[in-house]
């Protein structure tokens, strides 16, 4: 009992599974208040329905966030599907539809943690995470879905960049941000991320 | 003491009883990862089986520590390491080879549930106890606590906070645990609670036998129920072991225990004198009502003056609004009849009404103290967290500001020294103890110099330390004329203040108290319709096998097919067309949302409607849009049925039997979910809170997105310690360890193959009338 098994890394202890959990349901809260002030955002882009991808990073963040704050296997996925399944219970616009772009959002930030084999969590890797999710969650959206199936071609590829841009801003950076400044605050004390804040912005164990 | 032989349990079929376990430790001690000391060392111990023991201790000598190894839920990795021996029944606690009951102090993490008869069944399901036995001891164990008269699908967000806490004794007594742990059970709830929730344990270990550890620092309401009381030393060890009677009788352990703080039975902490003159009238209440928001239930009407220099204590009973009329009287909400009136000397040059002030103008005028000292928090460090108020404070007016630069750091520094934080100053205010995050949020809000302070519940959950820090922090700002307004039920410390006081009453005492009411709920109470009974797998099945159907195409014909079908199904799911509108709204508008956007942005063809420079509206657009828009809104409405006839437990429940989804991973989404409601109401307290500290008076948009930034920022970390709370609750009772039974079980009738096989044919009728109609229009093409 004396060195924890290699296997520790990769399985989710109760603490993993419950914090991963509340995190998905705050950035459903945080979902809701965008929301509800959301009238105002959106009437921004009635005059360009497009643009609004560009603030479509928002529904990527629990996934990365998830990922930086659990560093295990699984949670941005997990994350983002939970954060999903939230939205769809809330009421969301989108139907069940919603439930797959959760899936492929939260795998297109999984594919860049698994990718260095969930290892690094610097912020490159968070950006590229943040930016992945939003280029799958695009692509999910503009030719998977069909939500935008009668723009024109170049109108749907705008969609996935902007999407992939607003994902590594928002999802990418402001996880990245808010892991470190939670992990000041002696919130993760419990998780795998506790020292974060004191890991530099190109390394971490 | 009363103990139970076994053979009585086993003779009444049903009993809860099944003995107390003994408790051995011999130079037990843990250290804790990132810690300079261990928390526990060089421990001798001996328990025997059924004792009640009270134990003490100074903050800091590792009570909760004992009590969590006890728990089995302290985690030996590489970082952290037990020393010694501990033991429970004579086998390795580590083990976790017994039941073993945990309550801890904070009331909405040691409910799991979010409905009565799952909370009690939770941790005996975990343990694999057969579902029968289980159903059969829910209602033995809530009469047990005194919540027989509640249903079991009753919603556990509704409780109180005592309540809740006898709820989950009665969890714990499901379990049929021989040790029962409670650290600082009633430090968290009203006092109206404290009482019904010490009988109920105090009762419950009589009748099981079990043996108990309370941890607790306000002594009155257990001195005289316990067998033993046993104090911690600081630097490990048991400073004394001790008959109940001492707390009463022996002066000398008395001031020992007063000086660490702890609040001996009739003890109450010396403080300075009052000497206080009222001065002029500074703030007034006339005919106020006061409201959470415009919806909500409105106090008793209240009519109040205030004058510099007096206190005033606000107290009543539960739901009376108590919180609600200190933060309106604190310019934080709007009054809903009535007003609340600034003299000119307090308005400094504004309008009469405080909530109409700007943030800066409000820290300089009126400083709010809220319950949750983490909620106040703003920065990074203390140093910084002491200069935020000041360095926003605006006078005369709201241009002018109140301090110099040079000024603030001179009081910054006043204020560390008084504080006793003055080696903290750059410490992280979130990692601070429980008393000087107290002391600190206080001084925060001193800083700005406010001629009125507003506090709710300061010495709630308080040691003596604190609390007299604080009632003498308070008592120096009466005597330079601050008038101070608190909400408590604590008498001494009304009198320590020398205060008036109003009691407040519930205006409607039929309403339920203030419960979440608004913003989102997950788990409203459904009815009992015909859609209600099916098996939420069919309802889910159906729906997706009516609707993803259309993401293939984009036509409004498919898409009005499945609209028209989910209208006429409404009354299955009990809901009426009306009713529907009113929730659905949202959905129509997105409809319309993305029926604009393709009209915008689409491929055009046909004859131009309108040219907006390089974008067009054309007919061919249009009618891409409306089929687009039909599409979004045939996606969305038929989830409505699920929603309003399905319980998110029951889904989770029929998912991990039936799908086998790792249960794990869903009763875990469902304990997060349960904290839904109340991170709203977090997220809603955070704004409030953070206007009392001056953030708000935000020109620039930057300023203003950091400011939102920082919020969500706050509602994470209490959503940390909330999560890493219910983690050790769920670890107590049993989660995660190996085979769970399950109470509710799971059927699956020929009317939810009925049900499932309805939605497959909606599918395939409404992609075969797009393909009769000929407007069928595949989305990949």
């Amino acid at each position: 009992m004396n060195v924890a098994p290699a296997t520790n890394r990769a399985s989710w202890r109760v603490v993993d599974i419950v914090v991963a959990s509340v995190i998905a349901v705050a950035s459903g809260v945080i979902f809701w208040a965008w929301n509800a002030g959301y009238g105002l955002v959106s009437l921004a882009f009635v005059a360009f329905p497009p643009a609004s991808a560009f603030v479509s990073g928002m529904w990527l963040f629990p996934a990365v966030l998830g990922a930086l704050i659990i560093r295990k296997p699984g949670a941005a996925l997990y994350c983002e599907i939970l954060a999903a399944v939230i939205s769809a219970l809330l009421g969301s616009q989108w139907g069940l539809a919603v439930l797959f772009s959760g899936l492929i959002q939260g795998l297109g930030a999984e594919v860049v943690f698994a990718a260095v084999r969930y290892r690094r969590w610097n912020l490159p890797v968070a950006l590229l995470a943040g930016f992945m999710s939003g280029i799958f969650g695009g692509i999910g959206e503009a030719y998977l879905l069909g939500y935008f199936a009668e723009y024109t071609e170049a109108m749907k590829l705008f969609h996935v960049v902007a999407m992939g841009i607003s994902g590594l801003v928002i999802a990418g950076l402001l996880s990245w941000l808010a892991t470190r400044a939670l992990a000041k605050t002696g919130a993760l004390g419990a998780l795998a991320s506790r020292s974060a804040h004191l890991e530099g912005s190109l390394r971490s164990a | 003491m009363p103990e139970l032989s076994s053979s009585t349990t086993e003779a009444t079929p049903g009993h809860l009883g099944g003995g107390g376990f003994e408790i051995t430790a011999d130079n037990f001690g843990w250290h804790h990862a990132e810690r300079p000391l261990p928390a526990l060392s060089g421990l001798d111990l001996h328990i025997p089986a059924g004792q009640k023991v009270l134990l003490l201790g100074p903050s800091g000598a590792g009570k909760s520590t004992l009590l969590h190894a006890l728990a089995g839920v302290l985690e030996i990795d590489e970082r952290q390491q037990a020393t010694g021996k501990l033991q429970i029944q004579r086998r390795d606690a580590f083990a976790r080879s017994f039941p073993v009951g945990l309550m801890q102090q904070d009331p909405e993490t040691q409910i799991v549930q979010s409905r009565v008869g799952d909370d009690v069944a939770f941790g005996a399901e975990n343990l694999g106890m057969a579902p029968e036995l289980i159903r059969a001891r829910i209602p033995e164990v809530l009469r047990a606590v005194g919540l027989g008269n509640l249903d079991l699908s009753h919603r556990t967000q509704e409780l109180s906070g005592g309540q809740k806490q006898r709820l989950a004794l009665a969890g714990i007594l499901a379990m049929g645990p021989g040790l029962m742990l409670l650290d600082e059970p009633t430090a968290n709830i009203d006092p109206s609670g404290i009482a019904p929730l010490r009988d109920a344990v105090i009762a419950a270990a009589n009748a099981t036998g079990a043996t108990l550890l309370v941890v607790e620092h306000r002594l009155q309401a257990w001195a005289e129920h316990v067998d033993r009381v046993l104090v911690l030393a600081p630097g490990g060890g048991i400073a004394h072991d001790l008959e109940p009677r001492a707390l009463f009788e022996n002066e000398k352990i008395r001031r020992e225990l007063a000086r660490a703080g702890i609040w001996i039975p009739g003890y109450v902490p010396h403080t300075e004198p009052l000497h206080s003159r009222e001065g002029a009238e500074l703030l007034a209440a006339v005919n106020l009502r006061a409201a959470r928001h415009p919806q909500a239930v409105r106090t008793a009407e209240i009519n109040l003056r205030l004058r510099a220099g007096q206190a005033l204590v606000i107290r009543g009973e539960n739901g009376a609004g108590k919180s609600t009329l200190a933060l309106t009287l604190g310019g934080l909400l709007e009054p809903a009849t009535g007003s609340v009136e600034a003299s000119s000397d307090l308005a400094d040059g504004l309008s009469p009404q405080p909530f109409s002030w700007r943030a800066g103008a409000l820290v300089a005028r009126i400083g709010s103290v809220f319950q949750e000292p983490e909620h106040q928090f703003v920065t990074q460090s203390v140093r910084e967290e002491l200069a935020f108020a000041p360095t926003r404070a605006r006078q005369a007016g709201v241009e002018n500001e109140k301090y110099a630069p040079a000024q603030i750091a001179l009081r910054v520094e006043e204020l560390l020294d008084r504080l006793g934080l003055a080696h903290l100053g750059e410490a992280n205010p979130f990692t601070l103890s429980g008393g000087e995050k107290r002391r600190l949020s206080v001084a925060t809000v001193l800083a700005a110099s406010p001629d009125v302070l507003i506090l709710d519940e300061p010495t709630f959950g308080q040691d003596a330390n604190t609390w007299l820090e604080l009632a003498n922090i308070l008592i120096e700002a009466l005597e330079s004329g601050i008038t101070v307004v608190a909400v408590t039920h604590d008498e001494d410390f009304a009198h320590a203040l020398n205060a008036a006081q109003i009691v407040m009453t519930r205006e409607e005492p039929d309403a339920k108290p203030a419960a979440v009411r608004q913003g989102p709920m997950l788990d409203a109470p459904l009815g009992d319709s015909w859609l209600a009974k099916i098996n939420p797998l069919a309802k889910l099945g159906a729906i997706a096998a009516a609707t993803l159907p259309l993401i293939s195409t984009i036509d409004w014909v498919s898409a009005c097919v499945v609209i028209l079908a989910t209208l006429f199904a409404l009354p299955l799911a009990g809901l009426r067309l009306g009713t529907f509108m009113r929730r659905g709204w949202p959905l129509i508008v997105a409809g319309a949302l993305a029926a604009w956007g393709i009209a915008l942005v689409g491929e055009d063809s046909g004859e131009t409607l309108l040219s907006l420079g390089i974008l067009s509206i054309t007919e061919g657009s249009v009618s891409a849009g409306v089929a687009t828009g039909l599409r979004t809104l045939a996606l969305a409405v038929p989830t409505v049925l699920l929603l309003s006839s399905t319980n998110p437990s029951d889904l989770g429940g029929a998912l991990a039997q039936q799908l086998k989804v790792p249960h794990r991973f869903v009763l875990g989404a469902l304990a997060g979910m349960r904290l839904l409601g109340l991170l709203v109401e977090e997220f809603t307290t955070l704004t409030l809170a953070r206007r009392a500290r001056g953030v708000g008076d935000l020109r620039s948009p930057t300023q203003r997105v950091k400011a939102k930034l920082g919020q969500v920022l706050a509602l994470l970390v209490q959503a940390l310690r909330r999560a890493g709370r219910l983690a050790v609750t769920m670890e107590a009772k049993g989660f995660g360890t190996g085979t769970r039974t399950w109470v509710r079980s799971v059927s699956f009738t020929w009317r939810d193959g009925a049900v499932l096989a309805t939605g497959v044919l909606l599918g395939t009728v409404a992609i075969g009338a797009a393909l009769w109609a000929g407007t069928f229009n595949l989305v990949w093409s």
